[in-house]
């Protein structure tokens, strides 16, 4: 009879655990990558409804996430599963999930609110959301690896932060065009304000980036 | 069955009980404060473990008695094992890990002194090299194998939570492990000493399997352990696990390991024998104790991590008490003993004369003993072992301790008699038929020193004939040196009309 250490009661839990945070973690990057393609829907002026089918598949996935987050942390602690690293992880789970949290309130926003994205900006914006996205995706492997692979963590937040500063880069770029430009100062400030919330984006994946670092150095430890 | 017999009992327990406070605390203490096994736990599996380790494998070696069965008068023994539990208790209210067996071995120097019996050398070099190699044995191999499981570890790629489900088992097997070799190898200093008055009588459960007398004596004295753990260990614990440094997970379980392998490696004559007999080089034998090998594993992590996270202070705290533990014993145990002679009017020592005979100076000569110097001191009775070393002192003044050793160990006087009531009650699953039937042809016989009758013996039968001295005979002999003991105790009398 072939028995594997993974059918085990005593590992049958714990197997659970971690596929839900491999399913937490997928949540994330599905919610980022469907967060990329409904800006660019948006910026390219696609009206059939598909910013709203985009708006709710990302909101179904931060729902599912949230389910995900509540049940692991209520396993870690009833369980009483990594007592030493505990608090982190709950910590890191939490940090990551309202990345998705916040990048669905963007694209809600964006639908809802309707800024007007000119030809001249347009590129921008998507290299924007891009590094944005890739930023979150980085932390996300970041978060991977801390969880399997401690010493690859540091490659996945040297890109978190390289992304973060393209981020920068290009929001500070991008506003100094839109305030250059003749247009009026409630689009400039509209345009402006959508620019910050996407480099938000970019800035909480770092912060989640340096906890991660700072985890992963006390586990180290 | 005396009453005496079961208060004397009571100190027995005291001891168990400071046992279980203190030793305990080595096995799963770093568990315990990682927070990876709760208090409860831990307690339970130790307990569960500890009985059966004392019952199971502590009762085969029970005639090989604990330390404290070097002790001649049960009042004696009994004040030494309170001695002993009074200091190990104070030690463990000041949550200190400290060893049982040197608080032991503290109060039998001080019982010593106060019977002007010669301590033993080894004794005190025992504790003075656990004091100095455990520590050091502990963090070189704490250090070795955290580096090792790290490298593996960061290599493997285990989930964390996966990593979290092994250290636990990992934690819960040594532990058990651990807690099933201190009850086999403790139990015979807790009660040891009683064996030979056990108020308890064979019993068999449903007919399945039959509990001796040793065995409920010694299931009573691992129950008083497994009390010690439940109500007084957690505080032991908590500076084994946390107090000098706090450990992680797999931190503690490295701990856990070290010790065991220290443990294993350096005090196992099972090791030494298959390497001896397979011709490999022996790793020396040195005394460990195991308090000692975990807080050394603990300082070797520490300071594989640069030693910035070491609390030096608590660590101060726990090498002042391996020093002061056996020295209070010692001084407890004498006060004690003053007491219980003077004002409870307690035997608690049974003097040992010495005597030069001509068969006893016959006999040095032939192991090798130049015994012309010796002579003045011919046929003079003298009481007490230090009186009687002084007087050999003083004929040959720069005799070598080992040559010392061999004139007390014949000189002592020990009237043995060989009778067929005692071979009766002897214990023929201990004996092999062929060591019996050598001891029946003796019958009748009697005898003024250990030594003829191990001659006596040996010249009649191979059983009791000792191997080549060398390390692959080793454990044979150890073990006829027991069984020696046991006839020697068995046949013993004590009134003075004996004569070889």
């Amino acid at each position: 009879m072939n028995i594997k250490v993974e059918n085990l009661a005593l590992f049958g839990k714990t197997k659970n655990i971690e596929r839900m945070i491999d399913d937490l973690m997928d949540c994330i990057s599905n919610g980022a990558m469907i967060f990329e393609t409904g800006i660019n829907t948006y910026l390219d002026g696609v009206e059939d409804g598909r910013c709203d089918d985009l708006v709710h598949q990302i909101r179904d996935l931060e729902v599912e996430g949230n389910r995900l987050r509540r049940e692991i942390e209520g396993h870690l602690y009833t369980d009483m599963l990594i007592p030493d690293s505990r608090g982190d992880v709950l910590s890191l789970l939490e940090d990551i999930n309202y990345l998705l949290g916040l990048a669905e309130d963007i694209f809600l926003a964006i639908t809802v609110e309707s800024p007007m994205i000119d030809d001249e900006f347009r590129a921008d914006f998507k290299l924007l959301t891009t590094a944005a996205v890739k930023t979150i995706e980085s932390a996300v492997l970041a978060a991977r690896a801390f969880f399997r692979n401690i010493t690859a963590v540091r490659d996945h937040l040297g890109k978190v932060s390289f992304h973060e500063e393209e981020a920068d880069q290009i929001a500070v770029r991008l506003k100094r065009k839109i305030f250059a430009s003749d247009q009026s100062l409630e689009k400039k400030l509209h345009k402006r304000y959508f620019v910050d919330k996407l480099d938000r984006l970019a800035d909480e994946a770092e912060d989640v980036g340096d906890w991660l670092a700072i985890y992963s150095i006390k586990r180290s430890l | 069955m005396e009453i005496t017999v079961l208060i004397f009992l009571t100190s027995g327990l005291f001891l168990g009980w400071s046992l279980g406070a203190n030793d305990a605390a080595n096995v799963f203490g770093t568990a315990v404060a990682s927070r990876m096994i709760q208090f409860t736990t831990a307690a339970i599996i130790c307990t569960v473990f500890l009985i059966l380790g004392a019952v199971i494998s502590g009762a085969g070696a029970a005639h090989g008695l604990g330390a404290l069965g070097k002790l001649n008068a049960l009042p004696g023994a009994f004040m030494a094992a309170f001695s002993a539990a009074l200091t190990v208790y104070w030690m463990t209210k000041a949550g200190l890990p400290v060893s049982t067996t040197q608080a032991i071995v503290g109060a039998i120097i001080g019982w010593n002194f106060f019977s002007s019996s010669i301590t033993d050398l080894s004794a005190l070099t025992k504790i003075l090299a656990t004091w100095v190699a455990c520590p050091i044995l502990g963090a070189i191999f704490g250090a070795l194998i955290y580096k090792l499981v790290m490298v593996t570890l960061s290599k493997s790629r285990i989930h964390l939570l996966r990593l979290d489900g092994y250290t636990r088992l990992g934690l819960i097997l040594a532990g058990a492990f651990g807690s099933y070799s201190l009850g086999a190898n403790n139990i015979g200093n807790v009660m040891g000493v009683f064996v030979s008055s056990s108020p308890f009588s064979d019993f068999s459960i449903a007919g399945l399997f039959t509990l001796t007398s040793i065995q409920q004596l010694f299931l009573l004295g691992a129950i008083a352990i497994g009390v010690g753990v439940f109500t007084y260990s957690k505080r032991v614990m908590m500076t084994v696990g946390d107090g000098i440094l706090p450990l992680t997970p797999v931190g503690a379980w490295v701990v856990v390991i070290s010790h065991s392998i220290v443990l294993f490696l350096f005090s196992s004559i099972t090791l030494e024998h298959f390497l001896a007999s397979n011709g490999l080089p022996t790793i020396p034998l040195i005394p460990v104790s195991s308090s000692q090998a975990v807080v050394g594993a603990v300082i070797g992590i520490g300071l594989l991590k640069g030693g910035k996270g070491i609390k030096w202070r608590a660590l101060g705290n726990i090498a002042s008490g391996w020093v002061t533990t056996p020295i209070i014993a010692s001084i407890v145990c004498f006060v004690m003993l003053f007491f219980l002679q003077n004002v409870f009017n307690q035997v608690v020592y049974h003097e040992v004369r010495y005597v030069l005979s001509e068969p006893v100076l016959n006999h040095l000569e032939r192991s090798g003993v130049t015994v012309a110097e010796l002579t003045p001191l011919k046929d003079r009775e003298i009481t007490g072992g230090v009186p009687f070393r002084d007087a050999v002192r003083e004929v040959q003044p720069r005799l070598p301790g080992e040559l010392e050793e061999k004139i007390l160990d014949a000189a002592e006087i020990y009237p043995i008699s060989i009778s067929d009531d005692k071979l009766m009650s002897i214990d023929a699953d201990y004996l092999s038929p062929e060591q019996i039937g050598a001891l029946d042809n003796l019958v009748g016989l009697s005898l003024l020193h250990k030594w003829q009758l191990y001659d006596t013996l040996s010249r009649k039968s191979g059983a009791w004939r000792k191997l080549e001295n060398n390390k692959l005979n080793k454990p044979f002999n150890k073990h006829l040196d027991e069984q020696l003991n046991y006839v020697y105790g068995l046949f013993h009398q004590e009134e003075r009309g004996a004569k070889s």
